[in-house]
């Protein structure tokens, strides 16, 4: 899953949004990292929409044109929680590092051989 | 109409106008929403991400690519059987393959870059062709059903190439061409068969048939996508 579509599904997190939110959302979410361009945007939204990871939850009229608001599907938030807890799995074999070697020259030092 | 909206609007037809009958309304809202208030012209990244959205729903590179592959497929058959016809009987040093009496050099050399184009597109457009079919099978939910049709897949083009190789004429190992001329000098040509049997006429049929079947699945994936976003529906919902 590439960044911005793991943090399109992240935003719809709390509730469905439509495109300028869920643009927000990710850069709110991302601390202004993930900027997603429009055109990008709706890119992601069609490929989440055919994969069913995300659904359109409401349509409107605003300003003449439509609004629509998009929804996480239990899917979307299935696939969302099975990458995070790949990331969560990869970035411990950094983390934990410092704690382990750390730890490893702690019993080096106790049983001197 | 604002002047940025109308720029936007002039953007947006990267888009074919089904999805922006379906979508255009709806992107240029937010697009208007996302740009502060007195901006004139859309941004760069704005207008990239427009152009290169537009241009995967139009028409996939990889369906481009493969049309492109079978076509000069099929022009490379045709120009095997063109030449089947013409015993050569004159020399034309820098032609690779045999040609006849009277061919132009520009159509010899047209095909020699024609052929390689196609030999070095058979590779990007094979893997594409993997990367898509197995997302396509990941997505209706049979994992590891692309697999078997993958191998399917990699065996038609592997078929597919071999066959072109067939008629081409392209193994060092073809027989040796001599070319005439009236005065009976004869000389070195090039290698492989002059004249096509009919066995070969049956495999150049045989190659335009799988490259048509594999342009047709690839742009079946490709109509799937649309059939989404017309019907404005989701699966799984």
């Amino acid at each position: 899953m590439r960044e911005p579509t793991y943090f399109v599904l992240a935003s719809l997190l709390d509730g469905p949004l439509h495109g300028y939110a869920i643009i927000q959302r990710t850069a709110a979410l991302s601390a202004g990292r993930v900027q997603l361009a429009t055109g990008t945007l709706y890119t992601a939204l069609d490929r989440l929409s055919a994969e069913g990871h995300v659904a359109l939850v409401r349509e409107e009229i605003v300003n003449g044109r439509a609004r629509r608001t998009y929804g996480l599907t239990s899917s979307g938030a299935g696939a969302l929680r099975a990458e995070a807890s790949r990331m969560a799995e990869a970035a411990r074999l950094v983390t934990n590092r410092g704690r382990r070697a750390k730890a490893a020259g702690a019993a080096r030092k106790a049983s001197p051989a | 109409m604002t002047p940025l909206e109308r720029r936007y609007g002039c953007l947006l037809h990267a888009y074919p106008a089904w999805y922006r009958r379906e979508r255009a309304g709806e992107m240029l809202g937010t697009l208007l929403e996302a740009s502060p208030s007195g901006k004139r012209w859309p941004s760069f990244r704005d207008a990239r991400s427009l152009v290169i959205g537009g241009l995967r729903v139009r028409a996939s590179l990889v369906l481009c690519l493969s049309i492109l592959w079978a076509g000069l497929g099929a022009l490379g058959a045709g120009y095997n059987f063109i030449l089947s016809a013409h015993v050569p009987d004159a020399v034309y040093p820098e032609a690779l393959t045999p040609g006849w009496v009277g061919e132009p050099n520009m159509i010899a050399v047209a095909a020699q870059r024609g052929a390689l184009t196609w030999f070095l597109l058979t590779i990007p457009v094979l893997v594409a062709g993997l990367a898509r079919l197995r997302r396509r099978w990941s997505r209706a939910g049979a994992p590891g059903g692309w697999r078997v049709v993958s191998i399917a897949w990699a065996a038609a083009w592997s078929a597919g190439i071999a066959l072109m190789f067939q008629i081409a004429d392209w193994q060092p190992s073809a027989p040796a061409i001599y070319a005439c001329s009236r005065n009976q000098n004869c000389v070195l040509a090039g290698y492989g068969h002059a004249i096509l049997s009919p066995g070969e006429l049956a495999i150049c049929a045989a190659w335009l048939a799988i490259g048509a079947a594999m342009t047709l699945i690839l742009a079946r994936t490709a109509r799937l996508r649309v059939r989404y976003v017309r019907d404005g529906t989701v699966p799984g919902t």
